[in-house]
């Protein structure tokens, strides 16, 4: 089983997130597993963890439509921070518009992060690659 | 003395003799002299009496002197025409003659010259010769040739420019009768005649444009015209001219025809043509322009330019142009251009303007061409805004159609994910929990359907129809229903709505707006305030206005304008909010025709104007 400190699901839908953890419990060890109902809440806790010198999130499964603030939103703010090393970001989406697609390869050039785009529902095998670090 | 009394005799016969003349000895020396010698010549008696002809005429006369001389000296008799100048400078011609002057014994004694002043008469001559030589040059240009008849002698007599005409021979001999044949058969001819004896039955003068044949059967244009002789007020006959004006007149029915066919052209163009001169000022319209510019006279436009037409603006730009296409030579073609006239209304042309130029090189005005494309103009409008409808239409329906697979999409991967960990997990408590979750899951998608098949009717349900409602009292029953939720939040409605103001809508639409509104506001109340809620409406164009401006929570537009009244997009941490209502809203206003606007300030609060279409 491979093992991590912090993991970090942001997803507003709760079957979503219940289906998330479970999946990432039958094949990896995590201390800490936070989940957001938003990307507002997801980045305040990231900037404070960064402010408190704490270990920020490894891997991030990231939802895109979310309220107050969605994905996208919560990416431009993410890759601004001042994070040194590679941060794996796993988009988790539903949306099947192109348009997310050409964000996803935007924000791929725009940051050292390795960022994935995946379309729900996710399987156990793809949760194992999902877990890679980056 | 006897002698001396017949010479003094003589001198006294002499000096009366009414011919200048004067008796030369063979001395050369003036014996005897009329007074009116004396008088031709400046002289005076005894000045003259005894002295030498020489020494009379000085070297002012040198010419004059040696005539006399020759005159002196030849014993022929002979007449000679010589200038001479007076003391003052004044030129005479004078006629001499000289005749031998015979003594009673038929001696030569000397010589009596004789001289007559023939100024004028030479210089009549002169004059008539000159009149010759002019009429007939006259005669050449104007191809004028004259005519006379005598009537009691019933003579005709052409001059030969006139024969030249009736391209006769100069020995031909015109009498009245056939003069009257050369012209042509018909109008030509029948005119001539009734004019011809009416001029001799009344003495009158005509002028008559005819056709004639020619001698040598040429039909040719002349104007012929002829004034009643009198001698000693009897009237005599006719005497006229005849004048070829075939080249001219062809020339001019050539003229003529070209400018009518060119008139003709130019007025019935569908496009408004103008020539302006070096001012601007048009100095020929066709019908077009001139209708265009307000006249029905195309003569009432000339010498106009735009500013008797065109507000000052367009004016001002117009002359620009104008200087600009006449200062560089360039023309302007096919150039849209909005013209305003000085009653406001305004045309779009596709005008050309294409300088006039002289043969060095120098501009002398301008054609304009210009082409109305007014209703192009409008169809262009109303045609893009129907591109902008359809792809606006456009947009919400794949926007609609990803809203409908993102969200069938998510429960669907729910119940794939959440059926995946059933059939595997053995815990009973945990299958319990996830058949729980299915049944959410469900519930949820049911949920989504029914919220799709509400955005689906509005924008589907065509057939129906908007009714006056008033909406004061609409806002008056909606506030009603939500009494008890007003009342649980302290809210406060103040509706500023006018009592009779109605608005053209669908009811049902209506309760729902307003009742979104209200509810949203309440919604999203200030935790520091109670909630005052705004009601007021207005008139823009075609649309009434209704505004409902809250002292809420207020939103940030920067960031969240663009996705306001996008499906499930909620913008608040707030549990009630399930981001379909302002969706639902926005499709129910547009259905009706009209739109919705939002100001917003966070902190402060959020004003809604909901448009409502009177027209559509």
């Amino acid at each position: 089983m491979k093992k991590f400190n912090s993991i970090c699901i942001i997803d507003d839908d709760p079957i979503t997130v219940f289906g998330m953890r479970k999946l990432l419990d039958s094949i990896i060890i995590c201390n800490t597993l936070n989940t957001f109902v938003n990307g507002k809440l997801a980045i305040d806790c990231i900037k404070k963890t960064i402010e408190d010198n704490q270990e920020i999130p490894e891997v991030i499964f990231l939802d895109i439509n979310m309220p107050i603030m969605d994905g996208w939103q919560f990416l431009e703010e993410f890759i601004s921070l001042p994070i040194e090393h590679k941060v794996r970001i796993n988009i988790i989406t539903s949306s099947i518009d192109s348009k997310d697609e050409k964000n996803w390869k935007l924000f791929q050039t725009k940051t050292h992060h390795t960022i994935t785009y995946n379309n729900k529902p996710i399987r156990k095998q793809e949760i194992d690659e999902m877990t890679k670090i980056a | 003395m006897l002698k001396g009394s017949q010479i003094s005799t003589n001198n006294y016969l002499i000096k009366q003799l009414p011919k200048a003349t004067a008796f030369i000895n063979k001395s050369m020396k003036v014996d005897y002299v009329s007074d009116k010698w004396i008088v031709d010549f400046d002289f005076t008696h005894s000045e003259v009496l005894g002295k030498s002809i020489n020494s009379l005429f000085k070297n002012i006369n040198k010419s004059w002197r040696k005539i006399v001389q020759g005159l002196l000296t030849d014993c022929s008799s002979k007449k000679t025409v010589a200038l001479y100048i007076n003391s003052e400078g004044h030129k005479k011609w004078f006629e001499i003659q000289n005749t031998p002057w015979y003594d009673d014994q038929e001696n030569v004694i000397g010589t009596i010259l004789q001289s007559e002043d023939v100024t004028k008469t030479l210089l009549n001559e002169g004059k008539l010769e000159k009149l010759e030589i002019l009429s007939e040059q006259m005669a050449d240009l104007t191809k004028i040739g004259l005519w006379d008849y005598n009537l009691e002698r019933n003579e005709m007599h052409w001059s030969e420019k006139t024969k030249a005409i009736y391209e006769v021979s100069e020995d031909y001999e015109p009498n009245f009768n056939d003069a009257t044949k050369f012209f042509k058969n018909g109008f030509s001819r029948n005119t001539y005649s009734m004019t011809i004896n009416k001029a001799i039955t009344n003495e009158v003068s005509f002028r008559e444009k005819l056709q004639l044949v020619t001698a040598k059967n040429k039909e040719i244009w002349v104007i012929i015209s002829g004034k009643p002789l009198y001698n000693k007020d009897k009237f005599i006959g006719l005497a006229g001219t005849i004048q070829d004006i075939n080249e001219t007149n062809l020339a001019e029915t050539k003229r003529r025809e070209n400018e009518h066919l060119l008139r003709t052209l130019i007025d019935n163009l569908p496009l408004n043509v103008f020539i302006k001169d070096l001012e601007s000022r048009k100095i020929l319209v066709n019908k077009a322009e001139a209708e265009y510019c307000g006249s029905t006279n195309a003569d009432e436009i000339l010498g106009k330019d735009d500013f008797d037409t065109y507000d000052k603006e367009t004016s001002e730009k117009s002359r620009k142009n104008d200087l600009m296409v006449m200062r560089e030579l360039k023309p302007i073609l096919a150039k849209e251009m909005k013209l305003t006239k000085i009653d406001g209304t305004s045309t779009t042309f596709l005008t050309s303007k294409i300088p006039l130029i002289d043969t060095d090189g120098h501009a002398y005005g301008l054609i304009g061409i210009s082409l109305d494309i007014s209703d192009l103009k409008r169809k262009e409008i109303e045609l893009r805004k129907l591109i902008k409808v359809t792809a606006s239409q456009n947009e919400k329906l794949v926007n609609f159609a990803h809203i409908v697979s993102h969200n069938l999409r998510s429960h669907g991967a729910n119940f794939a994910m959440l059926l995946n960990f059933l059939k595997t997990e053995e815990s009973e408590s945990e299958k319990n929990r996830i058949t729980n979750m299915l049944f959410d899951s469900s519930n949820n998608l049911m949920e989504t359907l029914e919220n799709l098949n509400d955005v689906v009717d509005i924008n589907t349900k065509r057939g129906l129809k908007k009714k006056n409602v008033n909406l004061k009292s609409k806002i008056s029953a909606i506030q009603q229903i939500l009494s008890a939720d007003l009342s649980t939040n302290n809210a406060k409605i103040i509706n500023k709505v006018p009592d009779n103001l109605s608005v053209k809508v669908i009811p049902a639409y209506l309760d729902s707006i307003i009742s979104n509104f209200l509810v949203n506001a309440i919604k999203y109340r200030s935790p520091d305030r109670d909630p005052i809620i705004e009601l007021e409406s207005s008139k823009e164009g075609n649309y009434t206005i209704l505004s409902i401006k809250d002292n809420g929570l207020g939103i940030d537009l920067n960031k969240y304008g663009k996705k306001l009244f996008g499906m499930y997009k909620t913008f608040h941490d707030h549990r009630g909010a399930r981001g379909i209502g302002l969706y639902i809203t926005k499709n129910q206003i547009e259905a009706m025709k009209g739109k919705v606007s939002v100001i917003s300030k966070v902190g402060i609060g959020t004003t809604f104007k909901v448009y409502f279409n009177e027209k559509i």
